[in-house]
């Protein structure tokens, strides 16, 4: 059944063993909603379709190849090389049905009757054309967990939501940027990962809930909502102040409305397209600031005497700063910084993160494990340190239906004959 | 109460049965315990006669003083449906008193780097000594241990060394990394704060323990830049920040296009499907601006590559003509994944937020109320949760929690 029996799905730890999840998530949102619950030790069974595969599977983030943007796709490559999906589905199982099959829609069915949670981040309808609406998953399992989607209801319920869309429509791109010019937004899908957070958090809550009472649920978490939620304070000023932000003065790019922290900002250190962030709440700050600096003459400038003046003089501040700050290496000038007790940091990239954070390295946030296809590989970890529990991580990323057999077979109780006739008629 | 004590959960809330205590003053703690109160926790927030630092950080309402500790936005945001104790736990009477508050709690929220447990003469373990079903969540700048573990921080240089803000900026490189807006760096840190939280709630069910839940917000930064560290896990190679979409190995065409009422949209133009591209077209014809896109040639997803850069400029030209409104809705209709950048003005009257009940009115202690405020997340068929209540003045609950007795000197004031 597996060809390294190393793969083959054993008991798991973790506060989660023994909860089987129906996973039908998919894309970076979906499959990082349910990643956490296979780390800490559920039955994640990710359930994919072999005429439709999952994007991170295609993205071509591939090793010992040469970079592409994630829009360049490679027309016929090995859905099992994809290291983005590696990445979102460690420790799950990948099984294979063709849903538009009555023979696969029966077997899902199956599976979801021997699962206590189901989850999908379709769009809307797609579960409901399979009739699995929660209702008849109730039928299937009484006390299930069925989280689905993001945001069931209202006008706007089918219109397409990934990361960059809901940043907008939530507001949280065009608070972001420079004044006086466009929002420069979000160089990632942040509302992938948060809405995907909040979406574990609900389902763990309903486990949670669950175990005291018995009853399972229906999970609604909107993505847009999760957005508008983390808008900050701002959002009271305009629903208690009435202010309105549009126009030239806002957003305020690096720099703070509240608290009048000045400097607080990101400056060029030595190198090219190398940065460092400073940031000082108050005068004593500001006096170790500058005597960190070696008491620059241009600090004694009078516009620079006290926090409101010196918030009030941004332009000129940052412009000195950066004088001092563009002759020094960006780790030079956090460390001068830290140790005079001044919040700043280089400005790091991946590279740094992986290969020279000490302190990353100390917390082994980062952790490898083998794959079948793509060999050795990095993934990130669970950044949550526990003194009772840790994460389960016991396999990488499944294989296109690489536990099929032994989700079908020894789960299900699928005979030998109709596992062959599923093979050969292409319902899985 | 502690483990085991469910009482009447079924219609009431998720944490309904949960006691929690904040000591934490800055936002990621403060989001924190808000997510735990907005989803029905019994959320006590434990404050030194000073006042929490987030009263004392703007804006304050309208027609407040600027020092009112009452009236603090930032402290609104963070703390709706929480109480409010004052407690000098600096002090032995006051630090008996914290413990004893603790000694019926589930989760205590904490934020301290280790110097500063030291200089309050106390551990995540020392608080769970007479306390064993207690989970305490430090959500801190770099947890617990390790070479940096007492560095100073904040939103910004928190997003600067954990790496997101190096994805984050203007295709003009000459632009330093803009920080994204909002509190995001700590707003990271409380999700994963909620879900240790969460895990070690479970963790209890099974053992009837509690436990730390240290929580580094460069740690959880640092896994928080979507593709840049699978960039580098498996071609080796850095993305760059570009304009208000992903930021990417190599260059990549604009998807934020201005609109005929000075607004922007995010469009990210596709043209190797030929779904969304026959959509986009179409849209385009029915507003007769879709130029020579119709011509049969460009049925070729090789041909569209070639002359990206036409197609471009015709989608500038057809979005300029048009309100981000209406581009949004039919856009969307039409079955293409496109948004409209709303200001934080432009929320509160959306049909579809509004057709959700999303903003809930809250009695704030501003003229003019109630207001608006941003309502709970995560909905559940199965149970409530309860309406959102302001936040609390400072000590407004200090009596009703410790029940005063008149000796305390340097206890509850």
């Amino acid at each position: 059944m597996y060809a390294d029996e190393a793969r083959r799905p054993g008991p798991r730890r973790g506060p989660l063993a023994g909860v089987r999840v129906a996973d039908f998530c998919w894309m970076g949102v979906g499959s990082v909603a349910t990643r956490l619950l296979a780390d800490f030790g559920a039955e994640v069974i990710k359930i994919e379709d072999r005429t439709r595969i999952d994007t991170p599977r295609k993205l071509p983030l591939y090793k010992d190849e040469r970079a592409r943007n994630f829009g360049e796709e490679v027309v016929g490559s090995d859905p099992d090389k994809g290291g983005l999906f590696n990445n979102y589905s460690r420790n799950k199982l990948g099984v294979t049905i063709n849903m538009r099959s009555a023979a696969g829609r029966e077997l899902a069915e199956r599976l979801i009757a021997a699962s206590s949670v189901v989850t999908e981040n379709f769009a809307p309808g797609v579960m409901e054309r399979w009739d699995l609406t929660y209702e008849r998953i109730r039928q299937l399992r009484p006390d299930v967990i069925y989280a689905s989607g993001y945001g069931h209801s209202g006008p706007h319920a089918s219109y397409r939501s990934y990361g960059p869309v809901v940043q907008a429509v939530s507001g949280l791109s065009y608070i972001s940027g420079l004044p006086g010019r466009e929002p420069s937004g979000w160089g990632l899908s942040y509302m992938d990962n948060q809405a995907a957070f909040y979406n574990s958090a609900a389902i763990l809550m309903a486990i949670r809930r669950r175990m005291l009472t018995g009853e399972g649920t229906e999970i609604d978490v909107s993505a847009v909502e999760t957005g508008i939620g983390l808008l900050g304070p701002v959002l009271l000023e305009v629903t208690v102040n009435g202010r309105r932000t549009r126009g030239r003065h806002y957003p305020t790019g690096n720099r703070l409305e509240h608290r009048r922290a000045a400097p607080h900002g990101v400056y060029p250190a030595r190198g090219e397209d190398r940065w460092v962030a400073i940031a000082v709440f108050g005068d004593e700050e500001w006096s170790r600031f500058v005597d960190a600096m070696g008491r620059p003459g241009w600090a004694d400038d009078e516009r620079f005497g006290s926090q409101q003046s010196r918030w009030e003089h941004q332009d000129a501040l940052d412009a000195a700063i950066a004088t001092w700050t563009s002759q020094r290496d960006r780790y030079e000038i956090t460390k001068l910084l830290q140790d005079a007790g001044v919040r700043a940091g280089a400005v790091q990239n991946a590279e740094d993160l992986n290969e020279t954070d000490p302190q990353l390295a100390h917390r082994g946030v980062f952790f490898e494990m083998d794959h079948p296809v793509i060999g050795e590989a990095r993934f990130e970890g669970v950044p949550i340190h526990f003194s009772q529990s840790a994460p389960d991580n016991w396999r990488s990323g499944p294989l296109l239906g690489e536990d099929n057999e032994y989700v079908f077979r020894e789960l299900l109780g699928v005979g030998e004959a109709e596992y062959a006739r599923l093979a050969a008629t292409g319902a899985i | 109460m502690a483990a085991g004590d469910a009482g009447d959960l079924p219609q009431s809330a998720p944490y309904a049965d949960l006691s929690v205590v904040e000591l934490a003053g800055d936002p990621a703690g403060e989001a924190l315990g808000k997510l735990l109160a907005t989803m029905g926790a019994s959320v006590i927030k434990v404050e030194l006669p000073e006042g929490a630092p987030s009263r004392h950080v703007g804006p304050t309402a309208a027609g407040a003083r600027d020092d009112d500790p009452d009236a603090s936005l930032n402290f609104w945001f963070y703390n709706v449906s929480k109480r409010s104790v004052v407690l000098d736990y600096r002090t032995a009477d006051g630090m008996d008193r914290l413990l004893a508050l603790l000694s019926n709690a589930d989760v205590a929220i904490t934020g301290w780097r280790p110097s500063e447990w030291a200089a309050l003469g106390m551990t995540p373990a020392g608080l769970r000594e007479d306390a064993p079903q207690l989970i305490v969540a430090n959500l801190s700048p770099f947890g617990l241990n390790g070479p940096w573990a007492d560095m100073v921080s904040c939103d910004l240089v928190g997003l600067a060394l954990g790496g997101p803000l190096n994805s984050c900026g203007y295709d003009d490189h000459s632009i330093p990394p803009i920080r994204p807006g909002g509190d995001q760096g700590y707003q990271l840190t409380a999700s994963f704060g909620h879900l240790g939280v969460l895990l070690a709630l479970l963790e209890r069910e099974l053992s009837g323990q509690g436990q730390i839940v240290d929580v580094g917000m460069h740690d959880c930064l640092s896994v928080s830049a979507e593709l840049a560290n699978p960039y580098w896990f498996y071609p080796r190679v850095l993305v760059h920040r570009q304009t208000c979409r992903h930021a990417q190995p190599t260059p990549t065409q604009p998807a934020l296009f201005a609109t005929a009422d000075d607004h922007h949209v995010y469009f990210a133009l596709i043209t190797g499907e030929q779904k969304p591209w026959q959509s986009l077209v179409s849209w385009m014809e029915s507003k007769r601006l879709a130029a020579d896109l119709a011509d049969p040639a460009y049925d070729d997803p090789a041909y569209r590559l070639a002359n990206f850069a036409h197609i471009q400029q015709l989608v500038e030209v057809f979005f300029l003509l048009q309100t981000a409104g209406d581009i949004y809705r039919e856009g969307q209709q039409r079955g293409l994944p496109v948004g409209v950048l709303n200001a934080p003005e432009d929320l509160p009257s959306d049909e579809h937020l509004t057709a959700r009940g999303f903003f809930v009115a809250v009695d704030d202690d501003a003229p003019g109320g109630p207001h608006l405020y941003p309502g709970a997340p995560i909905r559940f068929s199965a149970c409530r949760v309860p309406e959102l209540t302001r936040a609390p003045r400072l000590g407004e609950h200090t009596s009703a929690v410790l029940e005063v007795d008149t000796a305390g000197s340097g206890g509850a004031q």
